[in-house]
């Protein structure tokens, strides 16, 4: 079973004088069950438009999406809703945390608005916390903790569902050098440990080396 | 409610502020609202609370008791329609009087008073009676008298005696009834011929003392509509009103009930106001927690009813705080006016306040509704 399978992949803007830009144009890729994928290319050449269809906040023009054999294609809004819940998880570039939940609680947050598994999630929280050195932190606000500490809840939220999937944006980008390696490192620990899917979206290449195969996108187009 | 109740417990000073902004207003309107029912009822409770279902006053009276005289004529012509079953006269003046209990000490000061005379009956519950006493009798003969209960404390408490000043008119109090002022003065409720010598100790030169007004029940079989209609039609100089259009028609109870009717459509318009416009603040403020929520797989109705159930839980603390502010202050006097807790009123204002305040809050989920997840990839949320 494959993490992700994306057939000819089209997303296209309508502007407001009725204009067409393409942002992503025919794009056809697969990610292994456990595989970790670079996502290059420089800015606007679409690859969060990408992320966000592999992972089911945008949906595509045309072509086909499959996530891990569900294939969400033709998904309503509600149900790309539910399926963001149960198999992707997420890391965003920018806000990653609500500000008035503790690292705990951030986590947790997500099987609140899903399963609601009570105990069993508590339980995982607090595993996660630990794996990802925050057990001292978890009582701790997000305006709390450092940069890095804050990118490390993320990371345990994004893990929180068991995702099949999880989608890095930019995961180094408001980090120092020596801490994004930081990150990396644990982001390539985490997935592997749990034989998950992940597509980290850089312009870094230095972060490169932590993935096991890159895939480079100019205006759109998925290079050969 | 765990995302509501989470942001609550972490914004208490900002949700506390609000809380008191509508517990502070939810004061306001209670207070005001028993500021006006008891205003009022001391204008015209003893109107509201006589057991005489038709009043029957002449054109030139303007529906006030004390202006109104009925001349034998017009008595008569009143006495005479059909469908009349029992006819009482009432007179009514406002005296000076003085208190003189002996536990007032001698020094008690002189209150305008209303002496409403009635023909007391076999029982002293003749029409233009008061319908229920709190404490004591009915008169049962001249120069006894059922005050207010709500002077009690001026010197009309039960067993107490009243001059009528000047003269040496006295009359003693052998029973109370609630509610029972007529233009918030204190009111005695005497026999006819008390009133007449009560006139007669203040002004010694009146002579042919007529009827303000005449009390009125309708006959077997006739309704006090039917009556009201009946007298109106003998004579163009009678103004006949069942009890209930006397009351409200009473110059100058329906300007006091549109002055705060005005008030509270105030109110009513500030306490929307100012929670929706709070919510859609903090909505605008929480912009890029709420894009993030929903990238992660919260439907936007899950984060909507989290915006409802803390406008509900505001709204429910404000009110609640609001009355408990409120309910010391409504056991106390104001002047002549005595306050109290309406139960009915807190309710009907707290239903209305949280339907008013929830609706207005759905501006700020119209907001949370147009939130689109794939801004979290960009930060841009709902205030852009």
């Amino acid at each position: 079973m494959n993490a992700l399978e994306l057939t000819d992949v089209r997303k296209v803007y309508t502007m407001g004088d009725d204009s067409e830009v393409v942002a992503l144009d025919r794009a056809s890729l697969t990610i292994g069950s456990d595989e970790i994928v670079a996502l290059v290319g420089p800015s606007g050449s679409g690859k969060t438009t990408l992320c966000s269809i592999a992972g089911g906040i945008l949906r595509a023009t045309e072509g086909r999406v499959v996530v891990a054999d569900e294939d969400i294609s033709a998904y309503s809004e509600k149900e790309l809703t539910r399926f963001r819940q149960r198999m992707v998880g997420f890391v965003f570039q920018s806000v990653n945390l609500v500000p008035f939940l503790t690292a705990r609680e951030n986590l947790l947050v997500v099987d609140e608005l899903g399963q609601r598994r009570g105990k069993a999630a508590q339980q995982r929280a607090d595993e996660l916390l630990e794996e990802l050195g925050l057990a001292d932190r978890a009582k701790n606000l997000p305006s709390q903790l450092s940069g890095g500490q804050r990118q490390r809840v993320a990371i345990g939220r994004a893990l929180m569902n068991d995702p099949k999937l999880v989608l890095f944006d930019e995961p180094t980008s408001a980090l120092d050098t020596k801490l994004g390696e930081q990150v990396m490192d644990l982001i390539r620990t985490e997935m592997k440990r749990r034989g998950t899917a992940a597509i980290v979206v850089t312009h870094d290449e230095r972060i490169l080396h932590y993935c096991d195969r890159s895939v480079h996108i100019t205006d759109g187009v998925l290079a050969a | 409610m765990y995302l509501a109740l989470k942001e609550m417990a972490r914004s208490k000073v900002r949700f506390g502020l609000l809380v008191a902004a509508i517990a502070l207003l939810v004061f306001l309107i209670l207070f005001q609202q028993s500021l006006q029912n008891g205003l009022i009822t001391g204008f015209i409770g003893a109107i509201r609370n006589q057991n005489s279902p038709v009043l029957v006053y002449s054109v030139d009276g303007q529906r006030v008791i004390q202006g109104s005289v009925l001349t034998p004529d017009l008595e008569a012509a009143a006495r005479g329609v059909d469908g009349v079953g029992e006819v009482g006269r009432i007179g009514q003046g406002t005296f000076t009087a003085l208190p003189t209990a002996e536990r007032l000490g001698g020094a008690s000061e002189t209150f305008d008073t209303s002496v409403i005379g009635y023909d007391l009956g076999e029982d002293g519950r003749g029409l233009g009676s008061p319908t229920s006493l709190s404490a004591g009798r009915y008169p049962a003969a001249d120069n006894e008298a059922v005050a207010s209960s709500s002077d009690q404390a001026s010197g009309f408490d039960l067993g107490d005696t009243i001059r009528i000043l000047p003269g040496d008119e006295v009359i003693t109090i052998v029973g109370l009834a609630d509610d029972a002022q007529l233009n918030v003065t204190p009111t005695l409720f005497a026999s006819y011929t008390t009133y007449e010598a009560a006139v007669a100790s203040a002004n010694p030169d009146a002579r042919g003392l007529l009827p303000n007004v005449l009390a009125m029940a309708p006959a077997e079989g006739t309704t006090p509509e039917q009556l009201v209609a009946n007298v109106n039609a003998a004579s163009p100089d009678l103004d006949a009103l069942t009890r209930a259009d006397a009351e409200a028609n009473t110059p100058g109870v329906s300007q006091v009930r549109q002055s705060f009717q005005l008030i509270f459509l105030l109110y009513g318009l500030v306490v929307p106001c100012v929670t929706g416009l709070f919510f859609l603040i903090v909505t605008f403020q929480k912009a890029n927690t709420l894009t993030l929520l929903r990238a992660v797989g919260a439907p936007s109705s899950r984060l909507v009813g989290s915006l409802l159930a803390q406008v509900a839980l505001i709204l429910g603390s404000g009110i609640a705080l609001g009355a408990l502010l409120y309910y010391p202050i409504s056991q106390q006097r104001l002047g002549g006016i005595q306050l109290r807790f309406e139960t009915s009123a807190a309710i009907f204002w707290a239903v209305l306040l949280l339907v008013l305040g929830v609706g207005s809050a759905l501006l700020a989920a119209r907001r949370v509704l147009a939130i689109d997840p794939i801004e979290a990839t960009t930060g841009a949320g709902v205030g852009r």
